[in-house]
């Protein structure tokens, strides 16, 4: 076998609203349509992972609380409805997944190995949480390559920020041993909106486009900078800064999927490509992509 | 008198899914208890606020008529799954979205197959209305609520419920002290992960035992923060409002961990 790796990360942040704008089959809401800057930032993103040919997508979601360790989806088929329990007027969605349970087995142990806890989630009842159903979906609607599933454990709410996201940083280079390991070729998706401060009312209809705009100025400036640094490969400074942003912007890369995705790609210093911006009642969204292949970091199928 | 009879109870899985385990099967009998407690001051519909709900941009009711599912909580899957079988009091359930939008709480119902029932509701649902004789009313903690807000919540189902004739029965669900375990533990010597917030949990039911409504209020926003409380202990808040923001004293039928963290079982004696 040979030795696996990471082919591409992408900043891929989950906004229900952007399946329900999209309008697939799966989603029992119907709109007229909506957020399309972000939708075709994703078409884009789409396109480049359809000539990424990986075998495998690794989801980090904050919407899969766990209180006691990381957990990895351990179950190999899982299906149902989502239902997103703050905007479930937009998201009911059918979906049917495939898990990758050897490598998520093989994440988990060589977590527990780097002294994290971690635990395999087993159940076939369980609900797959709306996070990591609309990355998957907005960034692979055919569901034909399988995933491994992370949850968010919530070490930078009960512990600090800085504490937290270093067991975000062990979880990623868990990630990365775990990939090589394997032999496969493996796509990273950050599931996450940056700034976070949001309108507290839905327009009417909610895909009113009129009314969307950065909730917050000093938000978007922020979102803008860090972009700016994304875009110029300065990672060094964007994780010097990462704590005053998630501060001041209230940006949700606190949960840890960012953290844990720069770090299993080693925290390279490479230029992100920026698919798109919008924002999404309120919120700042980016779909961004580091491709290892083209930066000739790994190697092509 | 409309509310007849007023609980706190924790929404953790554990001594549901595991009563075998002593210091958690402590916690299911003192929710047996309250269970029978409950049955017995025969209200018609039972209130319940659960901080596990987590609502963002309205206050959130539940108003579909049955509810009937399996549930797996996001973090305790491991101990298999959670059965609920739940009728709501769509008309109190209803009256209750128009008062508090009237009361300038924006509110909204909700009505969708597959909605997600949190864990501290079924928990709530299954110990103390095991064979679903009676309906609820569900409503949502929004994380932007505070506790004035959350005791007018209180206050305004429980006067709509007044309007309906019911009687009703208050269940305030959720968490004492926050600290927990966060590796995995022998759960046979689970015990309050800090001493400081065992001693705070613990003068917190002794001012409830004593019906000290004005000291507790006075201490709570200190022990929210001290002992990390669960959400700010806005469940309490909720009760509070419920029973017109007093009560002559309490019975604290279960008291212990839950990974760490504090865990009461209360029954509020009113006014
Ligand atoms: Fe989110």
């Amino acid at each position: 076998m040979s030795k696996g790796e990471i082919i591409a990360g992408f900043l891929a942040p989950h906004p229900p609203h952007l399946v329900y704008g999209e309008n697939p089959e799966q989603n029992e809401a119907k709109s007229q349509g909506g957020w399309e800057q972000l939708r075709w930032a994703y078409e884009r993103a789409r396109a480049s992972l359809e000539e990424l040919k990986p075998d495998v997508l690794l989801v980090h979601s904050p919407h899969w609380i766990t209180q006691q360790g990381h957990h990895f989806l351990g179950v190999e088929h899982l299906s149902g409805k989502s239902v997103d329990p703050i905007f479930p007027n937009l998201f009911r969605y059918n979906f049917e997944l495939k898990v990758d349970v050897e490598l998520a087995e093989a994440c988990c142990a060589i977590g527990a190995e780097m002294g994290l806890t971690t635990k395999m989630m087993l159940n076939p009842n369980f609900r797959v949480d709306y996070g990591t159903i609309t990355t998957l979906h907005m960034i692979r609607p055919q569901w034909d390559i399988p995933v491994v599933g992370i949850s968010a454990n919530n070490s930078p709410y009960y512990l600090t920020t800085e504490e937290g996201l270093e067991e975000m940083d062990i979880l990623g280079k868990a990630t990365r041993k775990a990939i090589e390991d394997s032999g496969r070729r493996a796509v990273l998706l950050a599931s996450n909106t940056l700034c976070h401060y949001h309108f507290s009312e839905e327009p009417v209809p909610p895909e009113d486009m009129a009314q969307e705009h950065p909730q917050n100025y000093e938000g978007y400036l922020w979102d803008m900078r860090m972009i700016e640094l994304l875009r110029q490969g300065k990672t060094g400074e964007v994780f010097e800064l990462l704590p005053q942003f998630i501060n001041e912007a209230f940006a949700e890369v606190k949960s840890g999927a960012f953290t844990w995705m720069f770090s299993a790609m080693q925290y390279p210093e490479l230029a992100g490509e920026l698919h798109g911006y919008g924002t999404v009642i309120g919120t700042g969204n980016a779909v961004m992509e580091w491709n290892l292949i083209k930066a000739g970091l790994a190697q092509a199928a | 008198m409309t509310v007849v009879s007023a609980f706190l109870i924790p929404g953790s899985p554990l001594p549901f899914v595991q009563r075998d385990n002593p210091p958690w099967g402590k916690i299911a009998d003192a929710l047996d208890t309250a269970g029978k407690a409950l049955t017995a001051s025969q209200p018609d519909t039972i209130i319940v606020y659960s901080t596990q709900w987590i609502a963002v941009l309205d206050q959130l009711w539940q108003t579909k008529p049955h509810l009937k599912d399996i549930h797996v909580d996001e973090n305790w899957h491991e101990y298999g799954d959670l059965p609920f079988d739940i009728k709501i009091d769509t008309d109190l359930a209803e009256a209750a979205v128009v008062a508090t939008n009237e009361a300038g709480i924006k509110s909204k119902g909700v009505n969708y197959d597959k909605f997600p029932i949190d864990t501290g509701t079924i928990i709530a649902a299954n110990f103390l209305n095991p064979e679903n004789k009676l309906p609820l009313v569900i409503t949502a903690n929004n994380v932007y609520h505070d506790w004035q807000m959350t005791e007018q919540l209180g206050r305004i189902a429980v006067a709509e419920a007044e309007k309906l004739h019911r009687k009703v029965a208050i269940v305030g669900v959720g968490g004492m002290s926050g600290s927990i375990y966060r590796q995995v533990i022998n759960i046979a010597d689970d015990k309050i992960a800090s001493d400081e917030e065992d001693k705070w949990n613990r003068k917190i039911l002794s001012l409830m035992e004593k019906g000290d409504v004005k000291t507790l209020l006075n201490e709570c926003p200190k022990y929210a923060s001290e002992a990390k409380v669960d959400m700010g202990f806005k469940h309490f808040a909720f009760i509070l409002g419920a029973m017109g923001g007093d009560f002559s004293s309490a019975t604290v039928h279960g008291y212990g961990p839950l990974y760490g963290s504090g865990a009461a079982v209360l029954e509020f004696q009113l006014g």
